[in-house]
C-alpha cells in the first residue's frame, strides 16, 4: 500500500483548489470501496497516487433533491442513502433495486453513486439503470462546470472523460414521463457480495398494444455499461406480442456479439442474457403473473 | 447406561460465547509484544522453477531489515511434513508450487519489508509444469520430488470377493466418471503466529492460530533441533480451521521460531487472505471412475472403483485422506464383490491435505449420484434402492468388517429423513411435472423463437437425498488416545483442560457438560483452561471428528476418578452403608434420595480432609486392524450414519440452484451439547452447499485465480434456506455415554443430495462439482483465458 496523505476539504471550492494543478498523483476518494481495495491489490490505476482528497464531508456533493421532474443525487451519496430515499424508491425503482444488489450492507453504507460510474467497471451495477434513465452528470473544476450524458462520459473499461482537475459533483436523473414498466436484473455467482456476471436494465412503454418507447441497457456482458439505442429505435412502434419480444432479445444477443466479440464466457452468457431480456420484457408487458 | 441426564443434551451457553460475541476474545493477531518483529515472504511467480541464485545485496544494510532467514539458518531438519518431511521451510534450489517460500525477511515494519522483497534479485529458470494428475504416473512424466523417484504418493488397494464374477452375475453393468474440484478451507481468520525466544535454557514459546499444538510442537522442535519440552505451544482463540490450520501453521510456526532464535526477538508472521490462499493446502480434487454391476431387483453385486487424487506438490495428509476414501468409497452398502484402487499423485498444483470431510465428500458425491442413477434405470425410488442395499447390523463392510457393538442406524436415519422431509411425495410430484428444458447450442448463439422460456417456466423444483456411514476418529491411521485434566477447587468450582484443541467446534462447552454431568454440577461452574503443550497431556491431533468421542471419554474418566475418591469420604462422613446409592445432581449430593450436602460443601470437606481433587483422565480407543495388501480389516472401531435431503429450485434459464431446505438427520450417538450439535449441522451443511454449488479454486498453469473472497465465492446467508437438524441417538459402548462424531458427517452429504435433487428437477445428471452456473447450463466449466483482471490494469 502506498504512503498517502489524505486531505478532507469541507467545501467543493477547497477540493477543486487541491486538485487544480492536474497532478496525476492526486486522487479522489469517497467511499473507498474501489480505491482502497485497488491500492491494496497493487492496481496500476492507483499506483501513482500519493495524495487523496476525501470528498465525504462536502455538503454540495451529498443529498438527494427533486425539482422540475429531475432527481439530483449528490455524487458522494451512498447506496444506502439512495435506497432509503422515498422519491427514488417510488419514481426510480430500478435505481433503488440496483443499489440494493451491490455488495453487502457494509459496502452500501460506504460506496457512492459517482464512485460506481467513475470507476466504470464493466460490472458496475448502477450504470445500466442510470443509462436507461437517460442520466446526465455534472462535473466541476476551478475553470467552471460542464454537464454531459452519462453515456458520453463513459469511454472504456475503467476509463471516463473525467480530467484530473475535475470532480463529478452530482448526477441528474429525469423522471420517466409516461407509463413505463420495467426492471433491473442482476446475475452473480451468489445472491450477495457478488460481482455481476450479467446485468440488464429495461424500461418499456406500451400504447395501444404497440411498443411506444423502449430502453435497454446492459452491464457485464459488454465491455462497459451500454445502452442499445439501435434496438430501441428498431422496435419502437412494433406490436408488443411475444414474437416481437423474442425478436428484441435475439437482436440483443446479436448486438452483444458485435460489441463484445466471442469471449471465454460467451458460451454461457450469450444465451442467458437473451433469455433474461425476453423474460424481463415478458413480465413488463404481461405482468409477473401470466 | 445412564438414562436421566441433567446437563447432557440440554442447551448450554457456549463457554467462549460472551468473549467472541463482544469482540473481547483474543485471536492470534491481537497479540503484540514490545520489540516484536514482523515478516515478509520471498516467493517467485512461478509454478515450477530452478533457482540459480539469490542476490540480497540491494537490501543488506537497510535500516528496515533485522534479519534475512533462509535454509542456512535452520539447525534441524530443513524439510517438514505431517507424514513425510518433504516440504522445505525455505526452498533451496527449486520451487515446485507457487506458494513456496524461498526466504523470509524480519523487521519492525511490514510495509517496508514488502518494499525490500521487491528489491531482492532471484535468478531462476522456469521448468516444465505438471498440472494434470492423470499424467502424473506417465512413464516420461517430470518428477515433482526427484528423491522419491515417482509421482505416486500412495496407492491403497481394496479387494473383496471376485468383482469380475459379480459383474458376470449382474443384469446390468454401468460405468460413470465423476470429478470434484480443488477447494479452500476459507477460515475467516487468516494464519497468524508469534514465536517468543525464552532464553537458552527455556527454549521457545509459540502462540498462534494453531489447530494441532502437539503436531506443531513436534515439527518446530525438529526444525530447531530442540527437545520437545523446550518448545511450548499455546493456542489462541481460533477463527476457524476446518482441518486447515495444521501443516500451514506448523510451517509458519517453524519459520517464526527460526527468525526468533536468529534475532533474539519475538517474531510474528501474519498472512493476508492472498498469502493464505496462495500457500495453504486445499481439499483434494478427485477423478473417480465407478463401475457397478446390479440385478434387476436393485441388488448391487459388484463395484469397481478407480480414483486418482491430486495431492499437489507435497505429501501432506494425502496417505490418510485417501485411506479414508478407500474404506468408504462404496458407501454404506452391502456389496459382496469390491475392487477399489485409490492413488494420490504429485503435481505442481497447490498441495492438498486435511479438510473437514477428509476424503469422504468426493466419493460420496460419486457413489450417491451413482445409486440414484441405478435406481432411475430400474424405475426404483432413491429410497428403495438404499433400502435394498443399505448396511444393517451384522453386515460386512467393503473392508470385511462386521458392523457390531453399536446401533447400525443407516436405515433409521434414511427413514427418518424421508418422513421429516415428505420426500417420497415431493420426489414423485417433481418428477411428474412436465419438463421444459433449455439446452443452449453455441454453434447458434442467437436464440430462436422456440428457445425462449417464459418466466413462469424457468423454475423447476427438485428433491434429492444422500446417505453415508463414517468411521469415527483415526481408525487405522495410528495411535488414538486422549487425556483430560480436571481439578476441583475447595469452593466447588472446577478447572478443566484437554489435549484436544478448541478450534471453534465448541469442545470446551461439550467437555464442561460431560464433567458437570458426572459430578452433578453445572457447566457454568467449570473454568476451561487454555491449551498449552507445557501443561496439557499430548492427546494427538484435533481431527477426524474425534473430540467428543475421545476427549469426551477422557473427561468422563477424569470426573469419575475424582467421584470415586469422594464416595468413600461421603460414606464415612455420613456413616452410610455400602448399599446406599450416592447421587450427584443439581449441585447437591444425596444418598438414597436424601440430601447430604451441596457440591461446594463436599469439595470443602474433601479439601479439608486432604483428598486429592485433581485427576488426569485417559481414553484409549479399542484396537483396529488393517491389511494394506488387500484393504481388509476392522478399519474403525465404530461408525456414525447420516442422511441429508436437499430441496432445491433450479433456474433452467440461468443455471442457478437455490437450496431452499436441507433436512439433516444424523446418528452421532448421544448428543452431549445440543446447541453445539445443531451449530455443527448448520455450519457443515452450509459448507457442503458451498462445496456442491459455489466454491472452486481454479488455476492457470498452477497459478491460482481466486486469491480472495471476491472471486472465491463461499455461500452467504442469502444463498441457503432452511437447515433442519434431526438427531437419532443410537447406542454405542464407546465414548461418553455413546457420544460419537458429528462435525464431518454434516459436511459430506450435501453435494450429492443437491446433484440428485437437480436430476429430480430437470432430469439432467451432473457429474462434475461444483454445480455452478456453467455446469448446470452446459455440463462443463468455462475458464478465463488468462489470470489478468481488468480492475488491476
Amino acid at each position: 500500500m502506498n504512503n498517502i496523505e489524505i486531505t478532507i476539504p469541507k467545501t467543493l471550492q477547497e477540493a477543486l483548489e487541491l486538485i487544480s494543478g492536474g497532478n496525476e498523483g492526486i486522487g479522489i476518494i469517497a467511499g473507498g470501496t474501489d480505491v482502497v481495495a485497488g491500492m491494496r491489490q497493487g492496481s496500476n490505476r492507483f499506483g501513482g497516487i500519493n495524495q487523496l482528497v476525501d470528498v465525504n464531508h462536502i455538503k454540495e456533493m451529498k443529498g438527494i433533491t427533486g425539482a422540475g421532474g429531475i432527481v439530483t443525487i449528490g455524487a458522494a451519496e451512498t447506496f444506502s442513502g439512495i435506497i432509503s430515499n422515498k422519491i427514488i424508491r417510488k419514481e426510480l425503482p430500478l435505481l433503488a433495486k440496483a443499489c440494493g444488489t451491490i455488495g453487502s450492507v457494509q459496502i452500501r453504507n460506504r460506496a457512492t453513486i459517482a464512485g460506481n460510474f467513475v470507476n466504470n467497471a464493466p460490472c458496475a451495477d448502477t450504470v445500466p439503470v442510470l443509462l436507461a434513465y437517460d442520466s446526465t452528470i455534472e462535473i466541476k473544476s476551478l475553470a467552471g462546470k460542464r454537464e454531459l450524458p452519462l453515456a458520453e462520459f463513459l469511454k472504456a473499461p475503467y476509463r471516463t472523460q473525467l480530467n484530473s482537475d475535475e470532480i463529478v459533483t452530482s448526477i441528474k436523473v429525469p423522471l420517466p414521463k409516461g407509463d413505463f414498466k420495467g426492471d433491473f436484473y442482476k446475475l452473480g455467482r451468489r445472491r450477495a457480495v457478488a460481482i455481476s456476471r450479467i446485468t440488464l436494465a429495461l424500461l418499456i412503454e406500451i400504447k395501444e398494444s404497440r411498443i411506444n418507447r423502449l430502453r435497454i441497457a446492459s452491464g457485464a456482458v459488454t465491455p462497459i455499461g451500454t445502452r442499445f439505442n439501435g434496438i430501441e429505435k428498431e422496435f419502437e412502434g412494433k406490436t408488443a406480442d411475444e414474437k416481437t419480444l423474442k425478436a428484441i432479445a435475439s437482436r440483443l444477443g446479436e448486438r452483444v456479439i458485435e460489441v463484445t466479440g466471442l469471449r471465454w464466457s460467451s458460451e454461457y452468457k450469450l444465451p442467458v442474457v437473451q433469455q433474461i431480456c425476453y423474460q424481463m420484457l415478458y413480465s413488463a408487458v404481461y405482468g409477473g403473473g401470466k | 447406561m445412564k438414562k436421566n441426564f441433567s446437563v447432557v443434551g440440554r442447551p448450554v451457553i457456549r463457554e467462549d460465547g460472551f468473549e467472541k460475541v463482544t469482540g473481547s476474545a483474543k485471536f492470534a493477531d491481537d497479540l503484540k509484544i514490545e520489540g516484536m518483529l514482523y515478516t515478509a515472504m520471498l516467493r517467485i511467480p512461478e509454478t515450477h522453477a530452478k533457482i540459480n541464485s539469490i542476490d540480497f545485496s540491494a537490501i543488506e544494510g537497510s535500516q528496515y531489515l533485522t534479519a534475512i532467514c533462509t535454509r542456512n539458518d535452520i539447525a534441524g531438519i530443513k524439510k517438514i511434513g505431517v507424514i513425510k518431511n518433504d516440504q522445505p521451510v525455505f526452498c533451496g534450489d527449486k520451487v515446485v508450487t507457487p506458494g513456496d517460500v524461498i526466504a523470509m525477511l524480519a523487521g519492525e515494519s511490514e510495509e517496508e519489508l514488502h518494499k525490500l522483497i521487491g528489491k531482492i534479485k532471484v535468478d531462476y529458470t522456469p521448468l516444465p509444469v505438471l498440472t494434470d494428475p492423470l499424467k502424473a504416473l506417465d512413464e516420461n512424466a517430470l518428477l515433482i520430488n526427484e528423491e522419491a523417484g515417482t509421482n505416486l504418493i500412495v496407492h491403497h488397494p481394496l479387494r473383496k470377493g471376485d468383482v469380475e464374477k459379480g459383474f458376470a452375475q449382474s443384469d446390468f453393468v454401468i460405468e460413470r466418471k465423476y470429478t470434484t474440484q480443488l477447494i479452500e478451507h476459507a477460515y475467516i481468520e487468516p494464519e497468524s503466529v508469534t514465536a517468543i525466544p525464552m532464553g537458552v535454557s527455556r527454549g521457545i514459546k509459540i502462540i498462534g492460530s494453531i489447530q494441532n499444538p502437539f503436531t506443531t510442537r513436534r515439527i518446530v522442535a525438529a526444525v530447531l533441533n530442540m527437545p520437545l519440552s523446550k518448545v511450548r505451544i499455546e493456542q489462541s482463540h481460533l477463527g476457524g480451521s476446518f482441518g486447515g490450520k495444521d501443516d500451514t501453521m506448523c510451517m509458519l510456526s517453524a519459520r517464526a521460531a527460526v527468525a526468533a532464535l536468529k534475532t533474539g526477538r519475538p517474531v510474528k508472521i501474519r498472512y493476508t487472505r492472498e498469502d493464505s490462499i496462495l500457500e495453504s493446502y486445499k481439499r483434494h480434487p478427485y477423478i473417480m471412475n465407478y463401475k457397478a454391476g446390479f440385478s434387476k431387483n436393485g441388488k448391487i453385486n459388484a463395484m469397481k472403483i478407480d480414483i486418482i487424487a491430486d495431492g499437489g506438490a507435497y505429501v501432506s495428509m494425502s496417505p490418510f485422506v485417501t485411506w479414508r476414501t478407500v474404506v468408504q468409497a462404496t458407501g454404506p452398502y452391502l456389496i459382496e464383490n469390491v475392487h477399489t484402487d485409490v492413488r494420490a499423485v504429485h503435481t505442481n498444483n497447490p498441495y492438498t491435505g486435511a479438510m473437514r470431510g477428509f476424503g469422504s465428500p468426493q466419493p460420496i458425491f460419486a457413489q450417491e449420484s451413482l445409486m440414484d442413477e441405478i435406481a432411475s434405470m430400474l424405475n426404483l425410488s432413491p429410497v428403495e434402492i438404499r433400502r435394498i442395499n443399505g448396511l444393517k447390523a451384522g453386515d460386512k463392510t467393503a473392508t470385511g468388517q462386521t458392523l457390531q457393538n453399536h446401533d447400525v442406524n443407516l436405515l433409521t436415519v434414511l427413514e427418518t429423513a424421508v418422513e421429516k422431509s415428505d420426500f417420497t411425495n415431493k420426489w414423485k410430484d417433481n418428477r411428474e411435472n412436465k419438463k421444459i428444458l433449455f439446452e443452449p447450442d453455441f454453434s447458434n448463439p442467437v436464440l430462436k423463437d422456440n428457445d425462449f422460456i417464459r418466466p413462469e417456466d424457468s423454475i423447476k423444483r427438485g428433491i434429492g437425498l444422500s446417505v453415508s456411514l463414517r468411521g469415527c476418529s483415526l481408525g487405522g491411521e495410528g495411535i488414538d488416545a486422549a487425556a483430560a485434566y480436571l481439578s476441583l477447587q475447595s469452593d466447588g468450582t472446577i478447572y478443566l483442560n484437554c489435549g484436544l484443541a478448541e478450534n471453534g467446534q465448541g469442545l470446551k462447552t461439550t467437555f464442561s457438560i460431560i464433567a458437570a454431568e458426572v459430578l452433578g454440577t453445572t457447566a457454568e461452574n467449570i473454568y476451561y483452561l487454555e491449551l498449552n503443550t507445557g501443561i496439557t497431556p499430548d492427546s494427538g491431533p484435533t481431527v477426524a471428528s474425534r473430540s467428543t468421542l475421545m476427549g469426551g471419554g477422557a473427561v468422563k474418566n477424569a470426573a469419575e476418578i475424582i467421584k470415586q475418591r469422594l464416595i468413600p469420604l461421603i460414606k464415612s462422613e455420613w456413616k452410610l452403608g455400602d448399599e446406599e446409592e450416592i447421587e450427584f445432581a443439581g449441585n447437591k449430593v444425596s444418598a438414597s434420595g436424601k440430601e447430604l450436602t451441596t457440591f461446594p460443601g463436599l469439595c470443602r470437606l474433601a479439601y479439608s480432609r486432604g483428598i486429592c481433587l485433581a485427576a488426569i483422565g485417559w481414553y484409549k480407543s479399542p484396537d483396529v486392524h488393517w491389511n494394506e495388501e488387500n484393504g481388509q480389516g476392522d478399519a474403525y472401531f465404530t461408525y456414525v450414519y447420516g442422511c441429508q435431503v436437499a430441496e432445491v429450485r433450479v433456474n433452467i434459464v440461468t443455471g442457478e440452484i437455490y437450496v431452499d431446505r436441507v433436512t439433516a438427520v444424523h446418528d452421532a450417538g448421544k448428543i452431549i451439547n445440543k446447541l453445539g450439535a445443531e451449530g455443527q449441522v448448520y455450519g457443515g451443511v452450509t459448507q457442503g452447499v458451498g462445496y456442491g454449488v459455489f466454491e472452486e479454486v481454479t488455476h492457470e498453469n498452477g497459478l491460482i485465480r481466486e486469491l480472495n473472497f471476491d472471486t472465491y465465492t463461499i455461500p452467504t446467508s442469502k444463498d441457503i434456506g432452511e437447515i433442519i437438524p434431526v438427531f437419532v441417538e443410537g447406542d454405542d459402548a464407546n465414548g461418553a455415554w455413546g457420544a460419537k462424531s458429528l462435525g464431518e458427517p454434516t459436511l459430506e452429504l450435501a453435494s450429492a443430495a443437491i446433484a440428485n435433487a437437480v436430476y429430480n428437477a430437470v432430469g439432467t445428471r451432473l457429474y462434475n462439482l461444483p454445480l455452478n452456473l456453467e455446469e448446470v447450463m452446459l455440463g462443463k466449466k468455462l475458464r478465463p483465458v488468462n489470470n489478468k483482471r481488468g480492475s488491476l490494469a
